[in-house]
């Protein structure tokens, strides 16, 4: 298993150096420059004295090679750069920011998986069945609403109406003021996480070795948790891998909405301001973190399905 | 007999949100745009303005009716160009393997690795906001699927007696490609399409609500429902209106391809028979 | 019945503000828990690098200036100083300094700390914002070029007492009560951690920052003004969402929140929420500039067509919400130079359609109107005014844009119309040098103004040394230019703070409703947090 685990941690790398690479060619053709994001608000304007020194001072008036090849000596000595807007190495933000996401994001995933592994399962047990139709249309109508809408509507209610929980921030970062972002974001990985769940289990209640298992005389209940369990787990758990990414990825929108400090809400800023170093690590990050949990995944997998082999 | 469920409840609800777009000239009331009139702004809904009237005194029925086109444009071309790209790039490196594989491959990982959100983001910075924007934007971030589903298909087609009989008689590789591999593999590739058109709908609301959605005046149900986040309170059937409008198209489209799957996928076909 | 209604919610509002006026016995203690609405995070905490009125926000806690701004009388006080002399020649101001000041570290202020702050702002290196004023001083330049190690400008007499020469003879409390000029401690600001230890002369020491989230400051005990601040610490929660404030607001989780128009509408409306509104006439012209070098904007009938064309009211009234005054020109009614005679330009198309056959455009023309989705001053007034102008035979292209973009392309000239909400006071005449034909467009002559006579009157405005006579020329300036039209005058912004009822002591800030002096807020015992 070590060297599967090695030879995916090498994978990561040229995948981590193309996302780089494709951020930098994007951001150097972004229109607007983080000095001229000084004055969006019309509040005060900068001279041109002070912007050009900015420009200077950030390295922006270099030539696109020479700004090139200073950031990948940077990434080459796993330097991120320095943030335009607060002056700290983009390392320090990020380590700020990190926690309430991934902590945000791991709520989302575990109200999910708690929900709608169990819905999927019950729902597939008796397929057609008043549950299963019940269940699939609450499923598929999570899918189907905007986030930004959803986390409105929760805050109305939850917040405004009923009073049981805070409409927003982090507080201090307890329970209470993760709920409603948390369910903002996990709704919709839950409704595919059921459907998911669901298909899993009933190809499998189907496929041959099951039906093999019920005619040497396995009871009912055996052949459930013998067999189901275990091969529809292998599909949940990489459904589970892939939903991490667009649930960080969705955290930009819930994070703003809710005022959470986390990534998302970092990353939207940095773009509208143009603090590119910080653009760079924030998606870097996301990157790697997404490549690392499908890496956890699938060494997951193989403990649970032994017939998995590490290709 | 949920298979029918599924697929008549997500067809029919499909179809009536197709026809609205269609006949959105027809059906409307006012012009979307010009019939402005500031006199008019926040009228609930009565005999005259069915869904009420927007802060511009714009008729919400008629805005409704003609954001249909552009959301389902943006919906369905922006997925036309997912599958495209994604089954050209599956199909051609399951087909061909070698060197080109890998390289499908490693672009693969590389876009499931970006979250498809972020990506369109970025996208949507750099090209500043409108329809075209939008649809690369989309259109360009979320294949892998569909590249991944086209590549495996292939591969495990390409050994199979036909192709390698297409193979003997001289057949060009794309010419087998096109004709012998990709309507057996077409069935799945339907059903993420149906799936990503939702996706991408979802996705024109939520770049709305970050302010990277399409260029207004035009009505976008995203752009609508995120301009009207504010009057949620005062006059919530701004928000509600186009709200449900894209409720009913993503909840038709996801029912619709549910019921496609069972259908269409060879696996769940093999398990009815 | 639903006059009746309106006319008390009115009165309500009126109430509401005078009772804010009055003074009652301030009560000690507390939390006020503000929020900052410009986005959903500060830059950092070395205020010097940032010139957002986000920013300022939680500067006005931390730090101070020389100079402050006395939002109830609408002028400059001095802060840090108690007394100034001029000469003669009006360019030596003699500063008699606080010898009560103390940085929060327990340290005395002194004139070397505001020396050594503002040599540190003129650094060369660096790109600090308050450049732009420190340049006021004799030998600033000089610093920035790298010419000079100090200001020679800057004169210490002894701890307390500074001398400063100017190269200009206007007044330096618009330049030095800018949060960007903050005085900082000479020695402690030179370490590493200082951006995220600030040490500042404020109300409020800072106590906890979570950065995206919030900033919490307690009360400073050697701050300056007797039995001052009142409350025992401050709260600034960053909540850029309009939507989300306002749920917090109504669920009493937050004491203040800026609104938007859609908000001030529900608000004014309803019996409870109405009494605790704050309403200010800021220093923010909304306009639609118009660029020259687009042909048919060189043409001043065209650009008055417009301003004809558009229904200004009808747009302030119902998209609005009356949540702005018509604009009449370019100075806002806050200033000092503002002419109550100038009327707005009247609703009338036929008139546009006369000046436009006049002018050669009989059947209109197309143009590209560059603006933000800001709902006060971006894509949603654009949308309104398509129609109004479609009437006169004028299409109009929207090209939608982030704030960013949008002062990129304003400060380049790469633009034919914008729409922008530009600063425009406190200071009348820097305002109107904007219109100098020899300020250069990237730094604010963004419709490239020219016109002979309104340089003449400005060069006047400079100097003369009457206070009326300026106020006369620059009187006379507005009035040009709002006949030559350089843009589609808009509004002025009415900003309007809600606040909840046991909030007291908030000032009607022009400047930026947002930005408060904390000392003079006070939370009586009815705030949930009033332990």
């Amino acid at each position: 298993m070590l060297p599967f685990v090695v030879k995916r941690l090498l994978q990561t790398a040229p995948i981590l150096l193309a996302v780089a690479l494709l951020i930098f060619v994007l951001f150097s053709v972004i229109p607007g420059t983080f000095a001229s994001s000084m004055s969006d608000d019309g509040h005060s304007v900068l001279d041109t004295q002070v912007m050009e020194r900015m420009n200077h001072e950030l390295g922006l008036d270099d030539p696109v090679q020479v700004r090139f090849a200073k950031y990948v000596g940077q990434l080459a000595r796993l330097d991120l750069g320095t943030s335009f807007r607060s002056r700290q190495p983009v390392a320090t933000v990020l380590a700020e920011r990190m926690w309430p996401t991934l902590k945000l994001a791991f709520t989302a995933m575990v109200f999910a998986i708690l929900l709608g592994v169990p819905l999927g399962f019950l729902a597939a047990l008796k397929p057609g069945s008043l549950l299963d139709t019940a269940s699939m249309v609450l499923a598929i109508s999570g899918l189907s609403l905007p986030q930004f809408w959803l986390g409105l509507l929760l805050m109305y209610l939850f917040a405004l109406s009923l009073g049981w929980l805070p409409s927003f921030g982090y507080g201090d970062g307890g329970f209470r003021n993760l709920v409603l972002p948390s369910v903002a974001l996990g709704v919709a990985p839950m409704a595919l996480l059921a459907r998911t769940t669901r298909a899993a289990v009933l190809e499998i209640m189907n496929a041959d070795f099951v039906r093999t298992a019920r005619s040497k005389g396995m009871s009912e209940g055996r052949v459930v948790r013998w067999h189901l369990t275990r091969n529809a787990l292998v599909i949940v758990l990489t459904t589970i891998g892939l939903q991490f990414g667009s649930v960080i990825g969705q955290a930009v929108v819930v994070e703003k909405l809710f005022s959470w400090p986390g990534l998302g809400s970092l990353l939207v800023d940095s773009v509208s301001l143009r603090d590119i170093p910080v653009v760079q690590g924030c998606i870097l990050f996301i990157v790697l973190f997404f490549l690392l949990i499908n890496m956890l995944v699938d060494v997951l997998c193989a403990v649970i399905d032994p017939r998995i082999k590490y290709s | 007999m949920k298979v029918r469920t599924n697929l008549l409840i997500g067809g029919t609800l499909f179809a009536l949100v197709v026809a609205a777009g269609v006949l959105a000239p027809w059906l409307a009331h006012t012009d979307p745009i010009m019939d402005a009139n500031l006199m008019n702004a926040e009228l609930p809904p009565d005999h005259e303005f069915w869904f009420g009237t927007d802060g511009q005194g714009r008729d919400i029925y008629s805005r409704v009716l003609h954001g249909a086109r552009i959301s389902l444009t943006v919906g369905i071309v922006s997925q036309l160009i997912n599958s495209v790209i994604g089954v050209c790039l599956g199909l051609s490196a399951g087909y061909w393997g070698g060197w080109w594989d890998d390289v499908v491959n490693g672009l693969t990982n590389l876009m499931l690795a970006v979250p498809s959100l972020v990506f369109a983001l970025a996208i949507m910075a750099i090209l500043s906001p409108g329809l075209t924007s939008l649809l690369i934007a989309l259109g360009l971030t979320n294949w892998s699927y569909t590249c991944r589903l086209s590549r495996a298909s292939t591969l495990s087609l390409k050994s199979l007696g036909y192709v390698q009989a297409a193979k003997m008689l001289g057949y060009g590789d794309v010419r087998i490609m096109a004709t012998q591999i990709l309507p057996n593999i077409l069935g799945p590739i339907i059903v993420i399409g149906t799936l990503g058109m939702g996706g991408a709908v979802l996705a024109e609301a939520s770049l709305s609500f970050l302010g990277l959605g399409i260029r207004p005046p035009s009505p976008s149900w995203g752009s609508m429902l995120s301009d009207a986040r504010d009057q949620i309170t005062t006059a919530p059937w701004i928000s509600i209106f186009p709200g449900l409008a894209i409720f009913t198209t993503v909840l038709g489209l996801n029912l619709l391809g549910d019921g496609l799957r069972d259908i269409l996928d060879p696996q769940s076909r093999a398990r009815r028979a | 019945m639903f006059g009746k209604f309106m006319t008390t919610a009115g009165l309500a509002v009126f109430l509401a503000v005078s009772a804010q006026a009055q003074t009652e016995t301030p009560r000690n203690g507390g939390t006020i828990r503000f929020t900052a609405p410009y986005g959903s995070s500060f830059a950092n905490l070395d205020i010097l690098t940032s010139n957002r009125a986000q920013d300022e926000i939680y500067a006005k806690a931390l730090h101070r200036s020389l100079y402050n701004w006395d939002a109830v009388n609408k002028k400059l006080v001095l802060e840090l100083a108690t007394s100034v002399s001029v000469s003669d020649d009006g360019l030596t101001y003699t500063y008699k300094l606080r010898n009560d000041a103390y940085f929060h570290n327990g340290q005395k202020m002194t004139a070397d700390d505001i020396i050594w702050t503002y040599n540190h702002i003129m650094d060369g290196a660096k790109a600090y914002p308050g450049a732009r004023f420190i340049r006021l001083i004799k030998g600033a330049v000089e610093v920035e070029k790298g010419q000079a190690k100090e200001i020679s400008g800057l004169k210490k007499i002894d701890d307390f007492t500074l001398q400063m020469t100017l190269t200009e003879r206007v007044e330096p409390g618009y330049y030095f009560f800018a949060a960007t000029t903050s005085i900082y401690p000479a020695s402690e600001a030179v370490k590493a951690d200082f951006a995220s230890h600030p040490i500042g002369l404020g109300p409020y020491k800072l106590a906890e920052y979570v950065p995206g989230s919030r900033l919490v400051a307690e009360r400073w005990d050697k701050f300056y003004q007797p039995g001052k601040p009142h409350a025992d610490r401050v709260v600034i929660s960053l909540m850029g969402e309009a939507s989300a404030r306002d749920v917090a607001f109504r669920n009493k989780e937050i004491d203040v929140s800026i609104l938007e128009p859609a908000q001030y509408v529900a608000y004014k409306a309803d019996p409870v929420l109405s009494k605790g509104l704050l309403e200010v006439a800021e220093f923010y012209t909304r306009v639609m500039g118009l660029n020259p070098t687009f042909k048919p904007f060189a043409d001043k009938r065209v650009r008055q067509a417009i301003n004809y064309a558009i229904d200004t009211d009808l747009i302030i009234k119902r998209l609005i919400k009356d949540k702005a005054y018509p604009a009449t020109s370019w100075l806002p009614t806050s200033s000092a130079a503002y002419d109550p005679a100038l009327k707005p330009y009247p609703y009338d198309p036929e008139k546009a359609k006369k000046l436009l056959t006049e002018a050669g455009y009989p059947d209109g023309f197309e143009f590209e109107w560059t603006a933000t989705s800001n709902a006060s001053w971006g894509v949603p007034i654009v949308e309104a005014t398509i129609p109004m102008l479609a009437k006169v035979g004028i299409k109009v292209k929207i090209k939608p844009v982030e704030g960013t973009v949008l002062s990129e392309v304003v400060r380049k000239g790469d633009y034919q119309a914008f729409l922008w909400s530009l600063q425009t006071g406190p200071d009348p005449l820097s305002t109107l040098k904007c219109f100098s034909s020899a300020t250069p467009q990237s730094a604010c002559n963004y419709m490239l103004y020219k016109n002979q006579q309104v340089d003449a009157l400005l060069d006047e405005a400079v100097a003369t040394r009457d206070p009326a006579k300026q106020i006369d020329a620059l009187k006379k300036v507005d009035a040009i230019i709002y006949d030559d039209a350089p843009v589609w005058f808009f509004n002025y912004n009415k900003a309007v703070l809600a606040y909840q009822p046991w909030i007291h002591g908030l000032q009607p800030n022009a400047n930026e409703l947002a930005v408060q002096n904390y000392e003079d807020i006070w939370v009586d015992a009815s705030s949930p947090v009033a332990k």
